[in-house]
């Protein structure tokens, strides 16, 4: 996270947090449906945890209300944790730097669209 | 050439002309044998009714399906604007394959003589814009290694709704607890069998070796999108996703 220019011991410079709390509460209540479960279960062979999206919703709220230091700091952890978790296996292929050059290429036959 | 679904095992290999001990891998293109034909004339392709009617579906796609919407405009941000002209192209193909992803010419083919349904246009366009999103954001080697051709067939078959349990049921494929990572990975050793001339060990053994980094590779979506709903909100994550970087 940056901390850059943080006015006062343990507050950061970060405005809002990651997602809005209306989106919180959406994850939450989403992960707790029916047809979620089901996915979750089809997909990964086991129910799923919503706690988390419960204590990021509730931090969110308190973010809102009074910027709370802590809860700040444990909605940001909770998110640079799931972006962790989503970069966990070395990468198979090196990511470009630049689209393909030949993207936009004209095909060899005339196209008369 | 990389395939979108074939719903039967693919046909036996033809030995090239008079070669000893050596045969000649197509990369697929067998499969569509109109990719290095003339086009016909705008009059004669508009005779066939299958043309028009997978363009109609494909401008139904493109405009109004949310999977369809948020690939787009993640290709778009990486430098790669799709143009339906030059990035999608209707044609006849063979057998039971549905479509498949050209890198040599960076175009999406679709078989129009095997989409019949909007719903399948749906998944099919899905699936091979996920192949053109991966060709547009990483040096993909399509034809040399096989572990990248095995990536992108997983991360397709996972995110394009290819193995929901609607559609494996209407193969026959009966499974419920964590069916969807079987699905994918057999459908991906599939893909890599049909378009390339390696043996099953092989296919088999790239898929085991990256399903876990590309099962988990959910890019752009962020999520395994199950339904519309879910691409939706995965749509909406992907355009606040400069606020949710910033306060991280």
């Amino acid at each position: 996270g940056r901390d850059g220019g943080a006015a006062q011991p343990g507050l950061s410079a970060r405005s809002q947090p990651p997602r809005s709390c209306e989106d919180y509460r959406w994850e939450w209540k989403h992960c707790r449906g029916l047809r979620h479960a089901f996915h979750h279960y089809y997909t990964h062979g086991e129910l799923p945890a919503c706690d988390r999206w419960r204590d990021d919703y509730e931090a969110c709220r308190a973010w809102e209300r009074g910027r709370a230091a802590a809860a700040q700091e444990a909605l940001c952890k909770s998110e640079r944790a799931r972006v962790m978790e989503k970069q966990k296996y070395p990468p198979v292929w090196t990511l470009r730097k630049s689209p393909p050059p030949d993207w936009y290429m004209p095909l060899d036959q005339d196209k008369s669209n | 050439m990389e395939q979108g679904e074939a719903a039967s095992p693919p046909a036996a290999r033809d030995k090239l002309g008079g070669r000893e001990g050596e045969e000649e891998d197509d990369f697929g293109y067998r499969l569509f044998p109109d990719r290095n034909k003339k086009q016909q004339s705008f009059l004669v392709r508009s005779l066939f009714t299958f043309h028009n009617k997978c363009q109609l579906m494909l401008r139904m796609t493109l405009d109004t399906n949310p999977y369809a919407q948020l690939l787009l405009e993640a290709m778009k941000q990486s430098g790669c604007t799709v143009f339906n002209d030059r990035h999608f192209s209707c044609e006849n193909c063979d057998g039971c394959v549905s479509g498949g992803f050209d890198s040599a010419t960076s175009q999406i083919v679709l078989c129009q003589n095997n989409i019949r349904q909007q719903s399948h246009m749906n998944r099919v366009v899905t699936h091979e814009l996920i192949h053109a999103f991966d060709h547009c954001r990483a040096h993909v080697d399509w034809f040399k290694n096989v572990k990248h051709l095995a990536c992108s067939e997983i991360r397709a078959a996972n995110l394009s709704g290819d193995c929901t349990l609607m559609n494996e049921i209407a193969r026959f494929k009966f499974g419920l607890k964590g069916h969807h990572q079987t699905c994918v990975r057999d459908r991906a050793i599939r893909s890599i069998l049909a378009v390339r001339k390696v043996s099953k060990e092989t296919a088999e053994k790239a898929v085991d070796e990256v399903f876990d980094a590309c099962f988990n590779d959910l890019e752009p979506f962020g999520r395994i999108p199950h339904s519309k709903t879910d691409a939706k909100r995965a749509y909406r994550d992907f355009q606040n996703r400069d606020r949710y970087n910033a306060n991280l």
